[in-house]
């Protein structure tokens, strides 16, 4: 192995591991609490999501192998506590203003969003990982496959279908 | 695709909020400085545990050292818990109060002192360790920080003594762990949770316990949440062989959890009662549990 850049498979010593992984979590905190938020629509869940991930990722560092994979890995404990939460407390979901304000369309294009975005609430919590993991945070599709557990042409299958759920139609490949 | 990205803009528009980053930062300070803890805190159960074993292993080796250290064993005196010390430190985000507990009566001083003494150094190391924090977050600009120890007796009777003494930190969010010490007054001796079973039986008998409770709890209140069993090997796999117990007054055994130790911060520190009949082949006897 003569990886070395890009956190490679150098040895590293814990606390340099540690300083990684914090970095990691306060430079991305905004995609973070966007993702989570995504999940559960409201501000404080969200910060709970992001709070209780964060205990989670730090608690079991040593089952990181690499630190290469340090963005999947957080994304899967942020996609299965926010996935979690909601299984946990469907009955009672509180929405911010700001949602329900949205949900009032002001013209015709915002009109067939509207319609979109309904189509999204619709998606099953795994559907919807789909599209933000992909769409929304871009990332590639193995990375989508890794932090869903999942493997690349299941991934693939479930995204074209997801779409066509959607009426999305795509030009290019997925 | 131009749906895809409005809705992609949409996501992105996701209003972030002011605190959002001294949450983030204050929790990677409080799971640093657990993980820390963790380590000071064991090496004291474990030396707390030698001791132990040690002086159950002399007793029973020599009934007439047995004899020598107690002169009448048969009642529990008057055994007494109160707070021998109080520690504080108030400035505006920096909040500590400490208290520390002692025990008075128990026949075996030796015991007694070793206990106190436990008791009075590791709340003056966390004290000390808290003062550090302090200094080390000036360094970094400024922030919140809490601790607040304290102590209560969950158990006195004729024969048992069961301390807990609790630990919450704060810093951003909060950590709480717990600590029990369980004396049977009668025959002085600390009690450990292997030195009440036979053999190492009664781990297995109490994680199955443990685990269909907690299903048996989740199917019923939605509210209720452990670690599940899928995610990133945190869930409930097995209790430590020197968990945290105590034995109540109607000799129930409980099992104790520390906060984040098996379920997500909002369920706080969790106990479980282990049913005496499911036990009862493991034990070495019902003195203490049945």
């Amino acid at each position: 192995m003569f990886k070395t850049e890009e956190g490679g498979s150098f040895v590293m010593t814990k606390n340099e591991k540690f300083k990684r992984v914090e970095q990691f979590l306060i430079e991305n905190q905004n995609a973070h609490y966007r993702l989570a938020y995504s999940y559960v629509k409201n501000k404080e869940n969200a910060l709970d999501i992001v709070q209780d991930s964060i205990f989670k990722a730090l608690q079991s560092i040593d089952r990181l192998d690499e630190i290469k994979y340090l963005k999947t890995w957080f994304y899967r404990i942020l996609v299965n506590t926010s996935i979690d939460f909601i299984r946990k407390h469907q009955r009672m979901m509180v929405m911010d203003d700001e949602v329900l304000e949205g949900h009032l369309p002001q013209s015709e294009d915002e009109q067939a969003d509207m319609d979109l975005r309904d189509a999204m609430d619709a998606l099953t919590a795994h559907e919807k990982s789909l599209i933000i993991l992909r769409f929304f945070e871009d990332l590639k599709i193995d990375e989508v496959a890794a932090v869903l557990g999942e493997n690349v042409n299941t991934v693939k299958t479930k995204l074209y279908r997801t779409l066509k759920k959607l009426r999305i139609e795509i030009g290019e490949g997925i | 695709m131009k749906q895809l990205k409005n809705l992609k803009k949409e996501y992105e528009d996701i209003e972030i909020p002011a605190e959002l980053d001294e949450m983030v930062r204050q929790s990677i300070r409080t799971a640093a400085s657990t993980k820390k803890k963790r380590s000071f805190v064991k090496r004291y159960v474990l030396s707390a545990a030698a001791a132990a074993a040690l002086f159950v292993g002399s007793i029973n080796a020599s009934p007439a050292l047995a004899n020598s250290l107690v002169n009448i064993p048969v009642l529990g005196s008057i055994v007494e818990v109160f707070t021998v010390q109080t520690l504080t430190l108030d400035e505006e985000t920096y909040q500590a109060n400490l208290e520390t507990p002692a025990i008075d009566g128990l026949e075996n001083e030796g015991l007694q002192s070793a206990l106190n003494g436990k008791y009075i150094e590791e709340n003056e190391e966390l004290f000390r360790q808290f003062k550090e924090d302090i200094g080390d977050m000036e360094e970094a600009g400024s922030g919140h920080l809490g601790i607040d120890t304290g102590y209560e007796v969950k158990t006195d009777t004729d024969q048992l003594l069961s301390i807990a003494r609790y630990e919450v930190t704060t810093a951003g969010s909060s950590s709480a762990d717990m600590q029990y010490d369980t004396i049977d007054k009668q025959n002085n001796i600390l009690i450990t949770l292997p030195s009440l079973f036979k053999d190492d039986s009664y781990i297995a008998i109490i994680n199955s316990y443990i685990k269909d409770e907690m299903k048996r709890q989740m199917a019923r209140d939605g509210n209720t949440a452990y670690f599940s069993t899928e995610e990133e090997g945190l869930e409930f796999s097995s209790i430590q062989a020197d968990q945290s117990f105590y034995i109540t007054a109607d000799h129930k055994l409980i099992i104790s959890f520390d906060k984040y130790e098996i379920a997500p911060g909002y369920m706080g520190v969790i106990t479980f009662e282990i049913p005496s009949d499911i036990l009862s082949d493991a034990l070495v006897g019902d003195a203490y549990i049945r």
